[in-house]
């Protein structure tokens, strides 16, 4: 058998594929990208389907992975207990959610108070230094279980939250898998939109009229925050000057079409 | 955000100077390959001449441990999602084991012949620290086998 040198001057390379190198990772960023965004959309979609599948029981699982404010301390304050007896009222006798709700205090500077997942109520201290009546707290608490109702704090979650429902389902709410996904979920960026807003304005309106009677203090907190205020603080109570307007004109107009009485404020004392 | 950069930023170094270090190994492959078309180095385990006319026969060995950059990791770790082809290994490969024999065939001196030719790849300090970017080592070996002058 004679040996015959393989010229290998010009052949090509049957070991290496010609495509540039910057090619191929053009090719493959943009079907990663591709991916990403086609995820983020789906995503996006269901979110709405899922919010009415998620059962309470999966709701309160996944309730314990959110722990961004200190709420796991013992005991509660005197105006914890008493913020607790107004919602147990209105429970009682106006709402009867479906949920074992708990209100706690959190002392924060921000003028708000979200509604988190597994029926959680967290009112900021700073919301309890600015407000004046019980009327205009009962509408706060309202409001906040209008979200609730509607299941607008697990559609505030986002996307991430569709993600938690199918890893709390595969892997259950204490895998680490779960709480990464819950660490990428920002709690007090919740976002809400208008119409849920405004929806959530309506049963707090509903709320107050049950329990006192009467809807008078229920535009006291919007009308009170001064112009010159920075927005950042108030959350969801007070997104941008106008659309506070639009919002204590709607509640204006659904008291009188509802011929919803005015009565007398019963004022609230720290 | 930082630590993104610092990514990017290896990504594309590793992209440039990955670049232009193959382009020069291959051209030093191509020409060291081309000066020792003289010595075949095949795979047959033995050869059909007389025991006389061997003058030696002795165990050559030629291996390289090539670095991947993070460009190639990059591109290969996207590869992982889609799956196909891992192109962007390829050249590394093919780098490794060309370097191989031709460091086996100066390892033969002034053999006639290099016969029964390996060659072998295996992953070097990849364990060391899981992220860290793997080495590719090449081995060739093989039997170098000088016949008698008058052979």
């Amino acid at each position: 058998m004679k040996y015959v040198p393989k010229d290998i001057r010009d052949a090509p390379n049957p070991n290496v594929t010609p495509t540039h190198p910057l090619k191929e990772l053009i090719v493959l960023l943009s079907g990663a990208l591709g991916c990403i965004v086609g995820a983020y959309i789906v995503l996006g979609f269901l979110v709405d389907w899922v919010v009415p599948k998620i059962s309470f029981e999966t709701e309160e699982k996944m309730a314990a992975l959110f722990a961004p404010l200190d709420l796991q301390r013992d005991g509660s304050t005197d105006v914890e207990r008493r913020l607790q007896a107004m919602v147990d009222e209105i429970q009682d006798s106006c709402t009867h959610l479906p949920y074992t709700i708990s209100v706690s205090v959190a002392d924060e500077p921000m003028i708000n108070a979200v509604a988190l997942p597994g029926g959680r109520i967290v009112v900021f201290q700073g919301l309890l230094e600015n407000v004046r009546s019980e009327n205009e707290i009962a509408f706060i608490l309202g409001h906040e279980m209008g979200h609730f109702a509607n299941r607008d704090h697990l559609r505030g979650l986002g996307r991430g939250l569709v993600l938690l429902v199918v890893s709390t389902a595969l892997f259950g709410a204490d895998s680490s898998v779960s709480d990464l996904i819950a660490d990428t979920i920002t709690i007090t960026e919740m976002s809400f939109s208008r119409a849920q807003e405004t929806r959530a304005d309506e049963y707090g309106l509903e709320v107050l009229n049950c329990s006192f009677g009467h809807v008078t203090g229920a535009t006291d907190f919007f009308e009170k925050i001064p112009k010159e205020s920075d927005p950042g603080r108030f959350g969801h109570y007070f997104s941008s000057h106008p659309e506070n307007q639009r919002r204590i004109a709607r509640l204006k107009r659904i008291a009188e079409e509802k011929k919803f009485p005015e009565g007398r404020r019963i004022p609230w004392e720290e | 955000m930082y630590d993104l950069l610092f990514l990017l930023g290896l990504i594309a170094l590793g992209y440039i100077s990955g670049t232009l270090i193959e382009k020069r190994h291959y051209r030093r492959i191509h020409e060291r390959e081309k000066a020792f078309l003289s010595l075949p180095a095949v795979t047959v385990k033995s050869v059909d001449y007389p025991d006389e006319k061997i003058a030696s026969a002795h165990l050559v060995t030629g291996s390289v441990v090539i670095s991947i950059d993070y460009f190639k990791k990059f591109l290969a770790g996207l590869r992982m999602i889609f799956g196909g082809t891992v192109k962007s290994y390829e050249t590394l490969i093919d780098r490794a084991r060309r370097e191989a024999v031709l460091r086996l065939k100066e390892d033969a001196g002034d053999a006639d012949v290099i016969v029964n030719l390996r060659i072998e790849t295996s992953s070097v300090g990849k364990n060391a620290h899981k992220k860290s970017v793997g080495s590719l080592e090449a081995v060739a070996y093989g039997t170098a086998i000088k016949l008698h002058p008058d052979a």
